[in-house]
């Protein structure tokens, strides 16, 4: 499908160059953890260290000591707001497809509901979006006999999801408008199907395109789990200040919170070489 | 294509079709019974009364008054952290049968839950400032920076008053970093915990003092759905109440859990055992 190559005047998304391609393109495994995220990583863990020799109080368990003993619920705080983001990320998507479809249907009416819909949670703080999941929501709900409770991880799930579908939508619809006409036309021209153009020809396509910006969407999501602390759930931040509380100590402050920025860093910064990885080998060479 | 747009107009229509019911109920204690459970909202960030340990379990005072009425239920007990903006949300959506998590007894307040009377505690505002600060009276804090706790029932009161500079935190730690970091002058508190607090032992507080003559006496309550009240689960909780002031059960957890003794405390147990 690689029609691109030579020049072309229709209006589409040329292949950012590189400086460095050739120097990325061949090692991009080996490069996965570049030196330079170790030397970040490293100067955090000597940043966390100093921090904790400033403050040190004699009499009492060092800073290290104590960020350890809460390592353990802290970690598993985090695992929570992994499967949130997980959960999150499935449902947004599946809805999201539907609403990026429905931008490109030919039924107007399809289309500016589903315009508006995107907009409207794509242009919406997610931390509202969150608010409004949380409690509009009943705690259980009753059809018929039938009683689904709704607990509050389930909502904010939900919550999280709302703003993840809008973007989808802008995904899909952007990466199936930025395949050619021409395709659709020539497709048309083999007496291919609506459908079947869609499925066979333009979404294989484009969603190597959208691929990129989706792992992009995904690692801003698993950073806005956090969120979720506001609305009472027991997340890593919520847990990481229950750390503090107990322990009734201000100089636990930025250590313990630097622990969590580190759990975040060291899942979604993977996440933002991955995909520049894969854009650059989805890269069309002009 | 057709399948797809139904399919999209029927998952866009399950969100807007969601509608709102609230469990009515008649009976919580048998409801209890049956769940085999008490589902309970308590603060799992305000030491002493609801803190979380390292295995991730909440203890602290109200924990321990909550297990007082599983026990006396014989059901096991589920808590649900909540913070000052949820609680009485939970508690009316059903997802709490009761709330114990330092909730002051207003008269705003009693309109949307139940107060269980004798109230468990007493608590006064004060503010934690360093000594160099060099507060004297409540109208000091006019237009000065002073950081408080969100949700806290003084927080209006003592804007409306002396019209501070309100700088609102999450919770208390965020808080006393902030007036370390001199963000702020004093701390907007309960006086109890600011006792406690100097009292720590901890160096970081030489330098500070709780200036200020301790304000607005305030009942906490135990919260109870309003059907709940006057019903059987109501009378319980206030059956109960009554005998922790009586035994002297409060002052003893109260001593347990590090905390001055309340004047409120002692005033009760006198009154009530004398009689």
């Amino acid at each position: 499908m690689r029609t691109l190559s030579g020049t072309t005047d229709l209006p589409v998304l040329l292949p950012r160059r590189m400086p460095s391609a050739t120097e990325w393109g061949a090692a991009d495994g080996a490069r996965f953890f570049g030196s330079r995220t170790w030397l970040f990583l490293l100067l955090a863990m000597s940043a966390l260290s100093v921090a904790a020799q400033a403050s040190d109080a004699p009499a009492r368990a060092g800073i290290v000591e104590t960020v350890w003993k809460w390592m353990p619920l802290i970690s598993s705080g985090f695992l929570f707001n992994l499967l949130v983001s997980a959960a999150s990320m499935v449902l947004g998507t599946a809805l999201g497809v539907l609403l990026g479809l429905g931008q490109i249907s030919l039924h107007p009416s399809v289309r500016k509901a589903s315009w508006t819909l995107t907009q409207f949670f794509r242009n919406a703080p997610w931390l509202v979006l969150l608010f409004f999941a949380m409690f509009l929501l009943p705690f259980e709900l009753r059809i018929g006999g039938l009683v689904i409770p709704l607990p509050a991880w389930l909502k904010a799930i939900i919550g999280l999801s709302l703003p993840v579908m809008g973007n989808v939508a802008e995904i899909v619809r952007g990466g199936i408008r930025s395949i050619p006409t021409g395709q659709w036309e020539s497709a048309e021209s083999l007496a291919f199907s609506r459908m079947q153009i869609l499925w066979q020809i333009i979404i294989p396509q484009a969603v190597k395109r959208m691929i990129p910006p989706w792992m992009n969407l995904y690692a801003i999501l698993t950073m806005a789990t956090t969120l979720i602390s506001v609305v009472g759930i027991q997340d890593a931040m919520t847990l990481t200040r229950g750390a503090l509380v107990a322990e009734a100590r201000t100089d636990l402050y930025l250590p313990l919170y630097f622990m969590l920025l580190l759990m975040f860093f060291a899942y979604c910064y993977p996440i933002a070489r991955l995909t520049l990885m894969l854009e650059r080998r989805f890269a069309v060479n002009a | 294509m057709k399948s797809i747009l139904t399919g999209i107009m029927a998952a866009l229509g399950l969100f807007a079709g969601v509608a709102t019911t609230i469990a009515q109920t008649p009976d919580t204690i048998a409801q209890i019974k049956q769940r085999g459970t008490i589902v309970v909202g308590v603060k799992n960030d305000y030491k002493p009364w609801g803190f979380l340990d390292p295995s991730g379990k909440i203890v602290g005072m109200e924990i321990d008054l909550v297990d007082e009425i599983a026990k006396k239920l014989g059901v096991k007990v589920e808590l649900i952290p909540v913070t000052a903006a949820n609680r009485m949300e939970f508690l009316n959506q059903g997802r709490t049968d009761l709330v114990i998590a330092t909730m002051g007894d207003t008269e705003a307040r009693r309109k949307v839950v139940g107060m269980i009377e004798p109230n468990y505690y007493a608590g006064a505002t004060n503010v934690l400032a360093p000594k160099s600060a060099n507060l004297k009276k409540w109208e000091d804090l006019k237009d000065r920076k002073v950081c408080a706790v969100q949700g806290a029932y003084y927080n209006r009161r003592v804007t409306q008053l002396y019209q501070p500079e309100l700088i609102v935190f999450p919770a208390v730690p965020d808080a006393l970093n902030a007036l370390i970091g001199g963000n702020c002058i004093a701390f907007l508190f309960d006086d109890t915990l600011i006792v406690s607090t100097l009292a720590g032992g901890d160096q970081k507080w030489a330098g500070y003092e709780m200036p200020l003559t301790s304000e607005d006496p305030q009942l906490w309550a135990i919260g109870v759905r309003l059907t709940d009240l006057d019903a059987p689960f109501g009378k319980l909780i206030k059956e109960m109440s009554v005998d922790w002031h009586k035994s002297g059960k409060l002052l003893e957890l109260e001593k347990k859990w590090g905390i001055k003794s309340s004047p409120y405390l002692v005033e009760q147990n006198k009154k009530l055992s004398g009689s």
